[in-house]
């Protein structure tokens, strides 16, 4: 997923650039790796779901600036005398900007192949690339001070002491990697988290309202304000009712008597809409009405039993809500026949509303609450099962 | 002067939804209703009789839905326009305005019916492809539409034993006999993946009719099709494949 995002757009912008050149005869390609970079960089579709950010992204790129020259400051800060603070500051910006910079490039240069591995061989593989670089351009700073002692500069610029010089940089750019990956990880973590949230918000919401039901409702209701007025009023009474109990706050159980009621007023909605295809047979005469059961959970078994059992098969069929006690627990059973290939046509499934139901069973009952699932290739049964409480 | 009215032939399985189109199309000053049926299968074979201008179809239907119907329709020598309507189908609509193909929402709204009806095109069966593919939740055709004279007849793709690409054509073979279509072999392939397999360059077969694999006279694999006489070559490189899809199988 996550490279995919990053390496389509690249290949996006090339070739969109790609198909001109073919008439200018020189691809253009600067100009299209800047066009992805600008894309990467402000629009937040692009962001993809690795952790490691796009260190080539202009935004980026000012970023590693930024923090370099702060870690810099803190440098020259640090140093000991601070009579020569400026000069300080200078020669250690030169080397810590040297070192971001090109930290950033050995990071976005090997981003696509650290994408395609597990977060902890990545990160540790972004760990060890920086302190290989690091480590390569000390020396290189060193071996350049001596080339240039050497040739009777005598410059107070570069280092003298090689081993320890070394060391001091790898100690230091250990630390600073390490806290700046932790960093970039949580960060990551943290966006992902508030995606998932508002997707989970939606899921929620639709599990509740079905928008399919909803405005194949409306239609109903517009086609017989003029045919037939009375019932559409009726209509939009049993809408009204149906909302409100789907809008309510759905801690508070229901009685098993309104519970019924309400699947039955979801049932005579989809009768107006569905005719004499749909049939549902009630066998709930032993439940006990005066039971608590969680609000919305037998009706949005009825509305799937619809949307997947009887809209797709082409003469219709019959819903079956079965109820009993059985020992402590109470347990109903909402079957529906299925399409195949002969009558009609199977439908995706949705599972969010039996997700939602299970979780909410869990919640009020523990291991006592459960759904269960029993699938043959002509039939497909959702059996509740749950405490009896009053 | 004033343009004769248009013929509109209305196709929706829900009663109350179809009685509010007839209605709305009936108050329209320069169209007309055809007739109105209540799957795709029926609309096809309206469509042959009427001869509407446009047709309005619902997406969802039991049975053949309406991308599948109006794919079938496409074959037609004068296919009629098309305009698809639907109460809630977030992926179709995506598909549809990716390709500037027409669908109404529904409850729909008199001004947007006219216009629609206005602007309805004549969709391309390439533009269909696109659409039936770009969803996901569009299951391949049950039926392959072949022409006889002026009607369309359809063959269940489950009876259909394999296509054969011949020249620019390709034939369906089923155990009535073989009809010429107006499709690719390829666009056939992946559309009905991984019950069909390509066995030759030039066929494709449905696996469920493979009665064996064998060898002629020459010792070149050739592939028996159940309750036929035919046997058809097998390309060496497909061979392979073949063998192993009818392990899967």
């Amino acid at each position: 997923m996550s490279k995919s995002g990053a390496i389509s757009l690249t290949n996006g912008a090339a070739l969109a650039a790609g198909g001109r050149s073919a008439t200018e005869g020189r691809a253009p390609r600067p100009a299209g790796v800047w066009r992805s970079w600008r894309k990467l960089a402000f629009d937040p579709g692009a962001q993809d779901d690795f952790f490691l950010p796009d260190l080539c992204a202009p935004r980026m790129v000012l970023a590693v600036v930024l923090v370099s020259e702060l870690l810099a400051i803190a440098f020259a800060l640090a140093q000991p005398g601070g009579a020569a603070f400026l000069t300080d500051l200078a020669r250690i910006s030169l080397f810590v900007q040297w070192l971001g910079l090109s930290g950033a490039a050995v990071l976005c240069y090997s981003r696509r192949w650290l994408a395609g591995l597990s977060v902890p061989l990545a990160g540790s593989l972004a760990f060890m690339l920086l302190l290989g670089n690091t480590a390569l351009l000390s020396e290189a700073a060193f071996l350049l001070g001596r080339n240039l002692s050497e040739r009777g500069f005598n410059n107070t610029l570069f280092p003298t002491d090689h081993w320890a010089f070394l060391l001091r940089n790898q100690g230091i750019c250990a630390i600073v990697s390490a806290m700046l990956l932790r960093y970039l990880f949580v960060a990551h973590q943290w966006r992902l988290h508030v995606r998932e949230e508002a997707r989970s918000r939606i899921h929620a919401l639709q599990a509740r309202i079905r928008p399919h039901f909803l405005f194949n409702s409306m239609n109903t209701i517009a086609s017989l304000t003029r045919s037939d007025p009375s019932r559409a009023e009726e209509a939009v009474e049993d809408l009204a009712d149906l909302f409100r109990a789907t809008l309510k706050d759905s801690e508070r159980p229901l009685r098993m008597k309104e519970e019924l009621e309400l699947s039955r007023i979801y049932q005579r909605i989809e009768e107006l809409r569905l005719a004499e295809r749909l049939k549902v047979k009630w066998r709930v005469n032993e439940l006990p009405m005066r039971a608590i059961v969680p609000s919305l959970s037998v009706q949005p078994l009825l509305e799937n039993a619809i949307y997947h059992g009887i809209e797709p098969l082409d003469g219709g069929g019959t819903v079956t809500v079965d109820g009993a006690v059985e020992g402590e627990d109470v347990v109903i059973t909402v079957g529906n026949p299925l399409a195949t290939e002969l009558n009609g046509s199977a439908r995706p499934g949705n599972r969010h509303a039996l997700e939602n139901i299970r979780q909410r069973l869990r919640l009020a009952y523990g291991d006592r609450g459960c759904v269960e699932v029993r699938e043959t290739p002509e039939r497909y049964e959702v059996t509740l099962r749950f405490p009896y409480e009053e | 002067m004033r343009q004769p009215r248009l013929d509109v032939l209305i196709v929706d399985d829900e009663p109350p939804a179809r009685e509010r189109l007839e209605r709305l199309v009936a108050e329209l000053p320069d169209w007309d209703v055809a007739g109105s049926c209540g799957s795709g299968g029926e609309a096809l074979n309206l469509v042959s009789q009427l001869n509407p201008a446009v047709v309005l179809l619902d997406i969802r239907m039991p049975g053949m839905g309406g991308v599948e119907a109006a794919r079938h329709l496409a074959s037609l020598p004068a296919p009629p326009a098309v305009v698809f309507t639907t109460a809630y189908d977030e992926y179709a609509m995506e598909a549809f305005d990716a390709r500037a193909v027409g669908y109404l929402l529904k409850p729909v709204r008199k001004e947007r019916l006219e216009q629609a009806l206005r602007q309805a095109g004549r969709l391309s069966a390439s533009q269909l492809l696109e659409v039936a593919s770009a969803d996901e939740h569009t299951a391949p055709r049950q039926n392959i539409a072949v022409r006889v004279r002026e009607e369309l007849r359809l063959i269940p793709v489950k009876d259909i034993q394999f296509f054969r690409a011949d020249h620019k054509y390709v034939t369906v073979h089923y155990a009535e006999g073989e009809h010429l279509i107006d499709e690719s072999l390829k666009v056939l392939a992946d559309e009905f993946a991984p019950e069909f397999v390509r066995i030759h360059r030039s066929i494709l077969v449905a696996v469920a009719h493979i009665e064996a694999v064998e060898k002629d006279a020459e010792g070149k694999p050739v592939l028996r099709i159940r309750d036929s006489r035919e046997t058809l070559p097998i390309s060496r490189r497909r061979l392979g494949p073949l063998k192993r899809s009818l392990i899967a199988a």
